[in-house]
């Protein structure tokens, strides 16, 4: 593919060489207009290509890869350039709706600083350098002559499906590694390790719609949690008509979830599972509810956590507590949910597991949490990261153990905490290569950089990690020609690097598009029939529409096995009295969308800042420290500081300070360059015990005043409505006894 | 005959006349229906708004002198010290008021009698309309706006908004507004017309739900509803309809007073296209 010239007028001919009806047929095209497999000659703009109508938008599926949660795609695309993207409404992850980071997706792929051409590092720095240069480079390293094998080489990615991952697995295999790192800073591997212990599923399904209360333990799903899309829609239903469901949110700092619920509680972080506990204790002691599904073990700790200690540790009045236990107790079924600060803390698999705990005992189980069974192909489904790769990887590095490793997807030299010291590790190891579409921060340390197609201009098939309900394939396609033809196809480079190791392996394939076709083919009963040599164009057409491809799913039911450890609640240390909270939103996300102007200009959902960090605090801390809003204050770990203005709100525990991650790039594009703070950096070590992941919120910081204004630029000037009309409310009350089902 | 015809035609004409905010013949009134229970104040629908309608993203300085051009914004507000004899406690326990403000589209626009070259004018369709090569930039338009969401080119944005090649993605169905130009939402237009020339070659009318706002479409909780209120089966039709609100008064007469509808600002008088339905709170 990569050995033909072409301009973007021939954008579709491109495809020409493994299937022009193919890719000209997988749009929204008018009735009408016919596509003439093979042609070949090249037309004048008067006389266009058949598909290409000056003036006429033709839409093409496609899928968002703008964070873990795959959801469908619809790009609206006009003389070759991709204008616009909407929610695929025949996604049953997504129906049709998009989040402004999917929006924004335009903005990485058309992003003015793209990297273009490859770079390979000579004397200490990176310089241009031809593709066949840089090939020949990573054939020298890591090709069969190299003598490399076994673990000393690893792939480090970010969240990775589908084909993508089939190959990626045959490249690992034929280097006889196993070492794939997979690393998420946002996600939700605490809450799959409880779930597939307790229930024996990861992902079983979450019925928001159905339930009649969520209590949510900082599960931030209409913002960056799981498929914050997919809930969104059974939020909405969850609030409609005249069963409106209640919404409580216990979590340290607010989060977009928490600015919508009913009841919001500041919660002392680390203490989710011990609120847990003391609402069964309560269910059970005082509602006289049934517990004979719960084990002794269990029973014995949820007795040790009455209303008074409950109080004592969490901060939580003990009439809040009893109040919100009977919610839950009339409100039959609910939903309670744990999500990345319950997760993020030294003990935060006990604090998940005491969430699910709650769920069993309110009989939530088959209710609102259904069982959904693993995908139909394994080899396809989501290898979910984690930030406990992070640190193994980080151990592998500094150990030496690393001769060359592959990066695609991650960042993780902005994402890892110093306490890791990451950059020196990584420095040390010999050969790394960047599968890269920006100069991040790990970019810049690599040895050979080769600049990735947009997610716009590749192929590929994802699975979601998080199934809505029908199990899907979702397909990736080109909604337009490269921008750069410097570029190439992350499918084709694994291609080519499997190739590398076993000559002749996949011999036949034009490029990852045939390869894609001829092992979505190899499915049985998708495109071929038992006998049949051909695949069924008309059906591959047909998936390409869609962009969805909907598997059999063997829904397996729960098994059970209830356990339950005693929490693990660390005191402060009177030298750090504060937590710090790195709050993730669903704007820069993990800082990976920091480079687009859309998002940095996108006000914060709860501080309504632009284009800065800021540490959001309560404002008993705001007086302590004798500050106004804007004013900058230090924010000390024992791993390093901070200097950042401060916003005051009450949407926040007295004893928190939480600053979004996101900013303080040191590299990454203009846009993204030298702006804010990175909370990530300073986090103090320790990982959840069962599963290694870093505990993000269990860090502990000391604040103070610099005496400095800073700079805070803020979308509007006042906090309140003053009085006014402007958003009204009602009580659930009156909405229904007005309201059937609207 | 024709006589009696002319008359009833006259008088229902005028009975119209009060539920529409004046004597005209509109062909379309397309209104909005925005839920702000449902409304999760994500802002996808303002992005959606920046791809779709070429809105310049202005930098750090520019947005500090309040030059932003979000023609869909999503104001956030904490509820007040006080709030009736309840006072707000240590925490914003209900977590926190979104409205997502765009123009109302008003009917009776205090915008548009203050234009000195008439940029600011009233469509056949009920939209506020703006005319980009008329406007001189008075700004007396935006200083008359009480909604706020009239947002002036103070500069070039072309010039340095879109970097190559971030211009390709510019939506070529609508301009790049210059300097000296005011501009603000238009309920995509640009979707309004395209729909309509394709029901007009069709032969037959709009068809409810047929066009979408980039907001709309986007919307992840489907808060927003867009449509042609003079359309009695169209669902903004039917929800202004329950929500008891209606154009034509500064104040609305509701059998049930608990329905949730109501329009922002009506006591000025500006006849909002735009029904908010309240909040509602678990409490």
């Amino acid at each position: 593919m990569s050995k033909i010239e072409f301009d973007r007028r021939d954008f579709l001919k491109v495809m020409g060489v493994s299937g022009v009806a193919a890719t000209v047929a997988g749009c929204d095209m008018p009735s009408y207009i016919t596509s003439e497999e093979g042609a070949e000659e090249v037309i004048p703009y008067l006389s266009p290509e058949e598909f290409v109508i000056p003036g006429v938008g033709v839409h093409y599926a496609s899928t968002c890869l703008q964070c873990p949660a795959t959801c469908g795609i619809r790009g609206r695309v006009r003389e070759g350039r991709v204008l616009k993207l909407e929610g695929n409404p025949k996604s049953a992850l997504n129906t049709g709706k998009l989040c402004q980071m999917g929006q924004a997706g335009l903005q990485t792929h058309y992003n003015p600083d793209r990297l273009t051409k490859p770079l390979v590092r000579k004397d200490g720095a990176l310089a241009e350098a031809t593709w066949e240069d840089a090939l020949a480079l990573i054939e020298e390293k890591t090709g069969p002559s190299s003598g490399l094998s076994g673990g000393r080489f690893a792939w480090l990615t970010g969240t990775i499906s589908g084909h993508q991952s089939v190959l990626l697995k045959a490249h690992l295999e034929s280097l006889g590694s196993s070492s794939h790192f997979v690393h998420e800073v946002i996600n939700t591997r605490v809450w799959q390790a409880v779930c597939q212990d307790m229930l024996g599923q990861s992902m079983p399904r979450l019925r928001i719609d159905k339930a009649k209360m969520v209590l949510s333990f900082g599960a931030d799903f209409l913002g960056t949690w799981m498929s914050p899309i997919h809930f969104s829609a059974d939020y909405a239903r969850f609030r409609s008509g005249e069963d409106r469901g209640m919404l409580v949110q216990a979590e340290p700092s607010m989060s977009l979830t928490g600015a919508n619920a009913d009841l919001w509680v500041a919660l002392r972080p680390g203490t989710e599972g011990v609120m847990a506990l003391g609402l069964a204790n309560v269910l059970i002691n005082k509602e006289r509810m049934d517990a004979s599904a719960l084990p002794a073990a269990a029973l014995e700790l949820i007795n040790q956590y009455g209303v008074s200690r409950t109080t004592k540790m969490t901060g939580i009045a003990g009439d809040r507590l009893i109040r919100i236990a009977r919610h839950l107790k009339e409100r039959s079924p609910s939903l309670v949910l744990a999500g990345a600060s319950a997760a993020g803390h030294v003990g935060g698999y006990q604090s998940v597991q005491a969430a699910m705990l709650l769920n069993i005992l309110l009989g939530n189980i088959d209710q609102t949490i259904e069982a959904s069974g693993d995908f139909a192909l394994p080899q396809l489904a989501s290898v979910s990261g984690g930030t406990s790769d992070l640190s193994r990887f980080a151990d592998a590095a500094g150990a030496g153990k690393l001769d060359a490793v592959f990066f695609d997807g991650s960042n993780p030299l902005f994402a890892a905490p110093n306490h890791l010291g990451l950059t020196e590790k990584f420095d040390s190891i010999p050969f790394k290569v960047a599968f890269s579409q920006f100069m991040d921060e790990t970019t810049a340390h690599a040895d050979v950089v080769l600049p990735m197609a947009s997610a716009l201009e590749d192929w590929g098939t994802h699975v979601a990690a998080y199934q809505g309900g029908d199990h899907e394939i979702a397909f990736q396609q080109p909604l337009m020609e490269p921008i750069y033809p410097g570029t190439r196809s992350f499918g084709d480079m694994l291609l080519a690097l499997n190739s590398m190791r076993n000559p002749g392996s996949y011999d036949g394939l034009e490029d990852y598009y045939g390869y894609l076709q001829s092992a979505v083919g190899s499915i049985p009963g998708v495109l071929k029939g038992e006998d049949d040599e051909a695949i069924n164009v008309s059906a591959w057409n047909r998936i390409l529409q869609d962009g969805r491809l909907q598997m059999p799913v063997d829904t397996r039911a729960f098994t059970s096995n209830l356990s339950m450890d005693d929490m693990d609640v660390r005191d402060a240390d009177p030298a750090f009295p504060y937590y710090l909270v790195p709050t993730p939103r669903g704007t820069l996300y993990d800082g990976r969308h920091a480079n687009i102007p859309w998002l940095q200009e996108s006000p914060d959902q709860i501080s309504k800042v632009v284009w800065n960090s800021w540490a959001e605090i309560h404002p008993v801390t705001a007086a302590k420290l004798a500050v106004e809003e804007g004013d900058v204050i230090t924010v000390t770990t024992p791993d390093g500081v901070l200097e950042v203005p401060v916003y005051i709100h009450k949407g926040i525990h007295v004893d928190v300070v939480a600053v979004p991650m996101g900013q303080g790039h040191e590299d990454y594009g203009r846009y993204a360059r030298g702006r804010g703070v990175n909370p990530l950096k300073i986090l103090q070590p320790g990982s959840d015990a069962k599963t290694g992941e870093l505990a993000l919120y269990g860090s502990r910081a000391a604040l103070a005043a610099t005496g400095r204004a800073g700079r805070l630029i803020k979308m509007g000037n006042t906090e309140t409505q003053h009085g006014r009309k402007i958003v009204a409310t009602i009580t659930a009350e009156q909405q229904r006894r007005n309201e059937g089902d609207s | 005959m024709s006589l009696v015809r002319n008359f009833i035609e006259d008088w229902s004409r005028y009975r119209r006349s009060i539920d529409e905010g004046g004597f005209h013949e509109y062909e379309h009134m397309w209104g909005m229906v925005i839920d702000l229970d449902k409304c999760t104040g994500c802002n996808a629908c303002s992005v959606a708004c920046y791809a779709e309608n070429n809105l310049a993203v202005v930098g750090e300085d520019k947005f500090e002198n309040g030059q932003g051009m979000h023609w869909m914004r999503i104001e956030r507000y904490w509820d007040e010290p006080n709030i009736g004899n309840e006072r707000v406690r240590d925490t914003q326990e209900h977590g926190a008021s979104f409205m997502p403000m765009m123009c109302q589209q008003c009917n009776s626009a205090t915008c548009e009698p203050v234009c000195p070259v008439s940029a600011a004018y009233h469509t056949p369709d009920g939209l506020n309309a703006q005319i980009y090569n008329r406007c001189v930039g008075s700004r007396y338009c935006a200083n008359n706006c009480p909604y706020r969401l009239r947002y002036f080119n103070f500069f070039s944005y072309y010039e340095d908004s879109w970097p190559s090649p971030l211009d390709m993605q510019l939506n070529p169905d609508i301009t790049v507004r210059d300097k000296g130009v005011m501009e603000k939402c238009t309920f995509c237009v640009q979707r309004i017309r395209s729909t309509k020339n394709a029901a007009k070659m069709e032969d037959r009318q709009v068809v409810d739900g047929e066009v979408q706002t980039a907001c709309q479409q986007t919307c992840p909780t489907s808060a927003i509803v867009f449509g042609d209120l003079l359309d009695h089966e169209s669902d903004v039709h039917k929800l202004w309809h329950k929500h008891q609100t209606r154009l034509g008064t500064t104040k609305q007469k509701k059998d049930n007073p608990e329905l949730r509808g109501y329009r922002l600002y009506e006591q000025l008088n500006t006849e909002p296209s735009v029904t908010y339905l309240e909040r509602v709170r678990d409490v």
